[in-house]
């Protein structure tokens, strides 16, 4: 149960000092990136009065916006492993904060959807994605708590600008506010003026032999052209062949397929039930808020000794939480209960959020991450795009809620235990994939020390001419002790 | 035999039906006109079962009104009568079939707007909003310019600046074009129903395209001087102090780890 190729870094990162203004500045990018799309669409009423779009027209300028963050990830993914995180960041920023602006003089739908949606998408997929990396950069044991508040930024950030941008709406109407909107996004580039690179040691730690002082570098060396090489590539199916981030990945689009279509359609529901408009508002704000809290929280929790080996675990038990809740929904009738599922919503999507890309460093490692990540969120954008609006049809077709919820939480269920399941197979197999190498590592050694004990003994039998009769006895004795010592260390490592 | 049954039963379900329909309420008043206060009454003057009664307010049930009182004669007081209480009262008896009447309960119109502050954007086009609520509902709609004491009336259809929509319930004034100088101030939007006027005001703020650069700037330049401090503070740090706080060796000893770097780059 041990975390996966996570130490590969070659160095120990800082745990602290200024990697918590890094947290900060990742807060930051990472609640522009994730709530923009969705605090844009308070001024779709007013975009469609006057440009004349309709209700789904002005919609899709979200849709657009978050497709576009997502497939930018492989993109984002070389530019991080070539450029480092901040220039990423500052660029993101530049891009997303100058389109929103261009995008306040647009005369038509259609520029908007290019200026918002594309570039504005992509710049906030260069700001995710190089957040991401940089702490996986700057922590290794407090990991888990950094992940959690910087993705905390995404409910903070939703909560302060919905209401920003109503003021701002009413006191300077939809373009001054999608001005003002994109000087807000340029403190994105401030974020990323935090984001100080992290330089390497070039020579490795202290304390061991020389030998393999004059291995590590080579390895790295190594390593470091195949990444490079890797790198060079946008898309590296070559992760595919890792069972882990299979697994990961068949997960994670089975939640994410399930997870946006209940906030959605919570208040619709409420009303539904007969909750008034503005109680139903406020079931998502009660949300937001719980989310905000536990985000840190569970951070703080999957830090923890007893968490951290087991964070895969932890992860599908969130997602089964989640998808349990949505199932529980449909019984829910009055305000009161609907407050309590809120809040439980909160508590269980805040769960999962946090540990989503910790998982992700989790399984890949801080060096193979970023490319890990922008494949992720490319292949993610299918179920994102295709989930709600297969929620609404549910709605439409059947004309009740119940079943959106029964569909979400079902397939968010599946996807939590078939988490679980893979998990426990997959580190089965890497245990027994170690428990095959440290054998052969341990051959290699025998049979390199034998042999050099043997060179020994072959040295001191020439002096001795009794012994040159028998020099090839000796040889052969040798050899076969130095077979049967391994063959006696294969019987006691299976344990 | 079985057709005389046929149709004899037909005859009498007729006649039960036009008993019925005959049934006599007596509604005291007949309706209600620009009052404060009214007691409505209804009595039935047929002789028919009664098992109770209840009153309805514009297609709902007052819950407080149902009684299983067998009196012919019911009442139901409106203590202050405002447009939320006027409409449509039905008093229902409980009989076989039930029966009831109507009165209309009329009052002035309730004329609100639905914001009291607008803004629009030069050039752009404003949108201002009237509804109303109460029985009966506006037959006419007017809309003014200016403050109380002159008024210029707004007639839709005469030029391209001013459009007016209007439905029983909600009227709408769209100004197109605005400008600073002309369209800024109060706007009056008056309904009519048989029993009289109702008016609100609406004030309307013309902002400048330019409003929202400033905000805009002030923004650019924060963030401008916000990078610059970062990068200069990190220049001023270098080259001893932002290594060191970068990263820890892997040694116990974080007081000689600059020595041994030194160390093992002489070594090799």
């Amino acid at each position: 149960m041990s975390p996966g190729p996570a130490d590969d870094l070659g160095y120990k990162p800082l745990d602290g000092g200024w990697g918590w203004v890094v947290v900060f500045g990742a807060h930051i990018s990472i609640g522009f990136a994730y709530s923009t799309s969705k605090a844009l669409s308070i001024f779709f009423k007013a975009i469609q009065d006057d440009l004349g779009a309709s209700y789904s027209e002005a919609a899709w300028i979200s849709s657009i916006m978050l497709a576009a963050m997502y497939a930018g990830g492989p993109v984002s993914s070389v530019l991080v492993d070539r450029f480092g995180s901040r220039p990423v960041v500052i660029v993101g920023g530049l891009l997303c904060g100058v389109s929103m602006a261009i995008a306040s003089v647009g005369s038509s739908i259609i520029y908007i959807y290019f200026f918002i949606g594309i570039i504005g998408g992509f710049g906030l997929a260069l700001n995710l994605n190089a957040s991401l990396t940089i702490i996986s950069k700057y922590f290794l044991v407090k990991r888990p708590l950094a992940n959690g508040l910087a993705m905390a930024g995404s409910p903070v950030f939703l909560c302060l600008l919905a209401p920003l941008n109503q003021f701002l709406l009413d006191s300077f109407g939809w373009r001054g506010s999608l001005l003002i909107l994109g000087g807000l996004i340029l403190n994105c580039c401030v974020a990323g003026a935090l984001m100080r690179p992290v330089i390497p040691p070039s020579k490795p730690s202290s304390g061991s032999p020389q030998k393999m002082v004059e291995e590590q570098p080579k390895k790295r060396k190594t390593k470091l052209k195949e990444s490079c090489m890797k790198t060079a590539k946008f898309l590296d199916l070559s992760f595919f062949k890792d069972r882990g981030f299979v697994i990961y990945l068949i997960g994670n689009m089975m939640f994410i397929f399930g997870a946006y279509g209940p906030i959605v359609f919570l208040s619709a529901y409420a009303i539904d039930q007969g909750v008034e408009e503005y109680s139903a508002a406020y079931l998502l704000t009660i949300m937001g808020f719980v989310d905000m809290i536990v985000r840190p929280g569970t951070g703080l929790v999957a830090s923890s000794k007893w968490i951290r080996p087991r964070i895969q675990y932890f992860f599908s038990f969130a997602m089964v939480f989640n998808g349990t809740c949505h199932l529980l929904c449909p019984l829910l009738k009055s305000y009161v209960l609907l407050v309590v599922y809120a809040v439980f919503f909160g508590i269980s999507f805040g769960m999962v959020f946090a540990l989503i890309f910790e998982c992700l460093m989790d399984l890949m490692g801080s060096q193979r991450f970023p490319s890990a990540v922008g494949l992720v969120t490319i292949i993610e954008c299918i179920p994102m795009l295709l989930g709600p609006p297969a929620a609404g049809l549910l709605v439409d077709i059947f004309d009740d809620y119940k079943y959106l919820f029964f569909m979400c939480g079902s397939v968010i269920t599946a996807g939590g235990l078939f988490l679980f399941v893979m998990n426990i197979y997959n580190y089965h197999m890497l245990e027994k994939e170690k428990e095959k190498e440290a054998k052969d590592t341990l051959q290699n050694q025998k049979t390199v020390e034998t042999q050099g004990q043997a060179g020994v003994l072959e040295a001191e039998m020439k002096h001795t001419p009794e012994a040159a009769l028998e020099r090839t006895e000796p040889e052969a004795k040798d050899k076969n002790g130095a077979q049967r010592a391994p063959r006696q260390e294969d019987a006691e490592t299976p344990n | 035999m079985k057709l005389l049954w046929a149709v004899s039963a037909l005859l009498l379900s007729c006649w039960r039906a036009d008993a019925s329909t005959a049934a006599n309420i007596v509604a005291n008043p007949p309706e209600v006109s620009n009052q404060t206060y009214a007691v409505l009454t209804c009595n039935l003057t047929d002789n028919l079962a009664i098992k109770g009664s209840y009153w309805v307010h514009n297609g709902k049930i007052i819950e407080d009104s149902k009684s299983t009182d067998t009196s012919p004669y019911i009442t139901h007081t409106l203590e202050k009568i405002t447009h939320t209480s006027g409409g449509k009262y039905e008093c229902v008896f409980l009989t076989e079939p039930q029966v009831n009447q109507t009165i209309e309960v009329k009052t002035l119109p309730h004329v609100y707007a639905y914001k009291h502050s607008e803004h629009g954007n030069e050039k752009d086009k404003g949108v201002l909003v009237c509804m109303s609520h109460g029985y009966p509902l506006p037959t006419n709609w007017n809309w003014y310019k200016g403050d109380d004491e002159d008024q210029e009336p707004i007639i839709n259809g005469t030029s391209d600046k001013y459009e007016i929509r209007s439905t029983p319930n909600k009227t709408t004034l769209t100004i197109n074009d605005l400008s600073i100088e002309n369209d800024i101030g109060d706007y009056i939007c008056s309904g009519t129903n048989e029993l009289g006027t109702n008016k609100d005001k609406i004030h309307l703020r013309v902002r400048s395209r330019l409003a929202a650069l400033w905000p805009f700037l002030g923004i650019v330049a924060e963030v401008i001087i916000l990078v610059t401090i970062i990068f200069i503070y990190e220049k001023r740090r270098k080259p001893d102090e932002v290594n060191d706080g970068m990263y820890t060796m892997k040694s116990n000893s974080t007081a000689n780890h600059k020595d041994k770097n030194v160390r093992q780059r002489n070594s090799n």
